[in-house]
C-alpha cells in the first residue's frame, strides 16, 4: 500500500490540505492507480463521432485513448496502442477511417479494434493469433444522455450509479431538449505548469477569486464593460450568500454544483448576450414542462459549475464543457469545447462558441489570469519549507440553506464547499482499497423536501 | 521561368516604394505593440478588421470537416471592439501578471507584398517571432505566420485583415494574451 497517509494530507475537519499533494511524484503515481484507473472518466460526446468509423482521441490519466464508433455503430475506447511493439496506432486527434494501422510495422487494425491485417502474415509467423492481439480495450464504455465515459475498472459502479443524483442537474444541460446537447468544434488544448487539481477545484467551486484574479477582464468585459450593472458573478457582497441571496454551492457527493439561480445570469459576461437571452426565455417554457420548474426557472440560464469527479467541468452560462489531463505531477492539459442545445439558432452558437473564445480559450482574457497563480502554487512547494505549508478552505463551512434539489446546499457562490467536496473525494477514492469503495455512502434522500 | 514565377508568387509584386512602406508600417506596428502603445496600435488598424487564429487541424490529410460538430475553431476571432476590449484590459492597471511589466520582442521577417484585385489593398505575408519574458524566468517565444491584407488610405497604410498560423496543436503557455 502507499507510503503516505491520505488521512493526514487532507483534514477534513479544518479544512487544509498538505501542499505536498500538488507536488510529490509518488503521490501523483498513486493518483494514476487509484483515481485515473478506477473513475469513470469523460471520453467524448455523441455529436463529435456520430457515423461509423468516426474517432477521436484523448486521455485517461496519462493514457492516450482512441475512441471509435465501430462498423456496427457501437462505440469502443482502445489504449493507442499496437499490441506487437507498442507504437501509436494513430497521431491524429479525429478523424474517420476504417483502420488504425501502425507506423512501425504496418499492423492493422479494424474500427473495431480486431487485429485485421499484419504484413507478410503467412510468410512470417507460425504462433500469431490476430483474435487475441486487438487493440487493448477500456474495460466498460458507458453513455449517458450523449456523452461518452469510459472506465479501466472491470468492477464497481456503473456510469449510472457514480453519476448518481449529479444527473439531476446534468439533465439541465443534457436533457433541456429531446435533441439534448452537443460540443461544437474542436476544442481549444493548452499545457499550463501546474498541478492538475488545481484548475478542477477552481473551476467548480472557486467564486471567490473571479472579481480580483481577473479584475483587468472583468473591468472591460459584459456586464461591468457595459454598464449594465454591478454585481455579478461573485462582485459585490450580494453574491457571499451572506444576506442568503439565493446562489449556491451544492455537495452531491462525490460530484459538486454551483449555481447563481437566477436564471439568466450565465450570460452576464457576454457582450451581446440579447440573442442568448431571447432564445433562452423562448425555450424555457418548454423546459419547465420538461424537467419542472426549480430546474426550468432557477437553474436554466444560471451560471452553473457542474464538477463531475475527477476532471470535468460542464459550465453552463459560459457554455463551455471542460476536461483536466494530467501530465505529471507539474503540468496539465486542459481541453475546452463549446456546447450548446442542438436545437440552438445558429446566430446563437455563433455567440457562444466566440465567447468561449474570447473567455477561456486559448487566448481568452479569463483563462490567461488562472495559469500563472496554478504555477505559483504547484511549484513554490519545490522548497522544503513551503512544502510543509497547507492550503486553507475553510470558508462558508458549516453554513447551510434550504434547497429543493438533490445534496447539501450552502449559501452563496462565494464559498469554498464544492473545493472541500473535491479534495474529501480526492482523500476517499486515494483511501479505497478496492473500487466498491470510491463512492461515498448514500446519504438520505431528502423525501420531505423533494416532496 | 515565367511559369516558376507563377507558382512562388501569391500575386503580382508590389512596386518597391510600397513594399519598402509595408515593411516600415510592420516594423513599426511590432515596435508600438513591444512599446505597450496600444492606442497607437488600435489607430493603425482599419475598423472593419478582421483578426483571427486558427487552430490547426491533427487530422489525417485525407480527414476534413465533415457531418460530424467537430469543425475549425478559432483562437482569436476578433473585430475592432474585442480588439479594442482586450487593450483595454492590458491599461486597466489589474492584470496582476503584467505587474512587474512583461516584456515583449516582436520580429517580424520574411515580408513579402502583393497586389490584389483591388489597386489600394495589399496581400502580405510574413514570419514573426514573438518573445515574451516576465518575472525571474518566464521566457517563451512562439513563431508563426501572418496574412495580412493592408489598405493604403489617405491616413497611410491601415490593417484590414490578419491571420494568425501557430504551427502547435496544444499550446504549451500559460496565455496567449498578447496581439501578434
Amino acid at each position: 500500500m502507499s507510503k503516505f497517509d491520505y488521512n493526514k494530507l487532507i483534514d477534513n475537519d479544518a479544512a487544509l490540505q498538505s501542499r505536498s499533494i500538488f507536488w510529490e511524484p509518488e503521490i501523483y503515481q498513486d493518483e494514476l492507480k487509484q483515481i485515473f484507473n478506477r473513475c469513470w472518466l469523460f471520453l467524448g460526446h455523441d455529436s463529435q463521432i456520430p457515423e461509423a468509423g468516426d474517432f477521436l482521441r484523448t486521455y485517461m490519466g496519462e493514457d492516450d485513448v482512441i475512441v471509435v464508433r465501430g462498423e456496427d455503430g457501437e462505440v469502443r475506447a482502445f489504449l493507442n496502442a499496437c499490441t506487437h511493439r507498442g507504437n501509436k496506432v494513430c497521431h491524429a486527434e479525429w478523424g474517420k477511417t476504417k483502420a488504425f494501422t501502425c507506423s512501425y510495422h504496418g499492423w492493422a487494425y479494424d474500427n473495431m479494434g480486431e487485429l485485421a491485417a499484419v504484413p507478410l502474415e503467412e510468410a512470417i509467423y507460425d504462433n500469431l493469433d490476430r483474435s487475441k492481439l486487438g487493440l487493448v480495450p477500456v474495460a466498460r464504455v458507458q453513455n449517458y444522455k450523449g456523452m461518452i465515459f469510459g472506465t479501466f475498472a472491470e468492477e464497481g459502479p456503473d456510469l449510472v450509479e457514480y453519476l448518481g443524483d449529479m444527473a439531476y442537474y446534468l439533465d439541465v444541460v443534457l436533457d433541456a431538449s429531446p435533441e439534448g446537447m452537443e460540443l461544437i468544434g474542436t476544442p481549444f488544448r493548452v499545457e499550463i505548469p501546474g498541478n492538475w487539481k488545481l484548475p478542477v477545484e477552481n473551476a467548480i467551486g472557486d467564486g471567490y477569486h473571479v472579481a480580483w484574479a481577473h479584475a483587468g477582464a472583468m473591468r472591460v468585459v459584459g456586464t461591468i464593460g457595459q454598464g449594465r450593472g454591478e454585481s455579478v458573478l461573485g462582485i459585490g457582497k450580494d453574491n457571499t450568500g451572506f444576506d442568503d441571496s439565493g446562489q449556491m454551492q451544492v455537495a452531491i457527493p462525490p460530484h459538486t454544483v454551483l449555481s447563481t439561480l437566477d436564471g439568466q445570469s450565465g450570460y452576464a459576461l457576454y457582450d451581446n448576450p440579447g440573442p442568448c437571452i431571447e432564445y433562452l426565455e423562448q425555450v424555457r417554457p418548454s423546459v419547465v414542462e420538461r424537467l419542472g420548474d426549480v430546474r426550468g426557472n432557477q437553474l436554466l440560464g444560471s451560471e452553473t459549475h457542474m464538477g463531475v469527479f475527477p476532471n470535468l467541468q460542464i459550465i453552463q452560462g459560459l457554455n463551455l464543457l471542460r476536461v483536466i489531463h494530467p501530465k505529471g505531477p507539474g503540468a496539465f492539459e486542459v481541453a475546452t469545447y463549446s456546447m450548446a442545445d442542438k436545437n440552438t439558432p445558429d446566430e446563437v452558437k455563433d455567440i457562444i462558441v466566440k465567447h468561449v473564445g474570447q473567455t477561456f480559450g486559448t487566448a481568452g482574457i479569463l483563462e490567461g489570469d488562472d495559469g500563472d497563480f496554478t504555477e505559483a502554487i504547484t511549484h513554490s512547494p519545490n522548497g522544503y519549507a513551503t512544502r510543509q505549508m497547507k492550503g486553507w478552505l475553510g470558508m462558508a463551512q458549516g453554513r447551510k440553506m434550504d434547497w429543493e434539489g438533490p445534496g447539501e446546499a450552502s449559501p452563496g457562490i462565494v464559498n469554498e464547499l464544492c473545493q472541500r467536496e473535491f479534495y474529501a473525494q480526492w482523500q476517499r477514492t486515494m483511501l479505497a482499497e478496492s473500487v466498491n469503495e470510491i463512492l461515498p455512502k448514500k446519504l438520505a434522500k431528502k423525501e420531505s423536501a423533494n416532496g | 521561368m515565367a511559369k516558376k514565377q507563377k507558382i512562388a508568387a501569391v500575386g503580382k509584386d508590389t512596386d518597391m516604394e510600397t513594399a519598402y512602406r509595408i515593411e516600415r508600417f510592420l516594423a513599426a506596428e511590432a515596435r508600438v505593440l513591444d512599446e505597450e502603445r496600444y492606442d497607437d496600435w488600435l489607430a493603425m488598424l482599419d475598423e472593419s478588421i478582421v483578426y483571427k487564429m486558427p487552430i490547426p487541424m491533427n487530422t489525417y490529410r485525407r480527414n476534413r470537416p465533415g457531418k460530424s460538430s467537430i469543425c475549425e475553431t478559432m483562437i482569436y476571432d476578433e473585430n475592432f471592439e474585442k480588439l479594442k476590449q482586450r487593450a483595454a484590459r492590458e491599461d486597466t492597471g489589474m492584470v496582476w501578471l503584467n505587474d512587474p511589466a512583461t516584456h515583449h520582442i516582436r520580429t517580424v521577417t520574411n515580408i513579402e507584398s502583393f497586389c490584389t484585385d483591388e489597386a489600394s489593398v495589399y496581400d502580405v505575408r510574413s514570419k514573426f517571432t514573438l518573445l515574451r519574458s516576465r518575472r525571474d524566468k518566464d521566457h517563451i517565444s512562439h513563431t508563426g505566420t501572418r496574412k495580412d491584407l493592408l489598405r493604403d488610405t489617405g491616413d497611410g497604410l491601415k490593417l484590414v485583415s490578419r491571420t494568425v498560423f501557430l504551427p502547435e496543436r496544444v499550446i504549451v503557455d500559460k496565455n496567449l494574451n498578447m496581439f501578434f
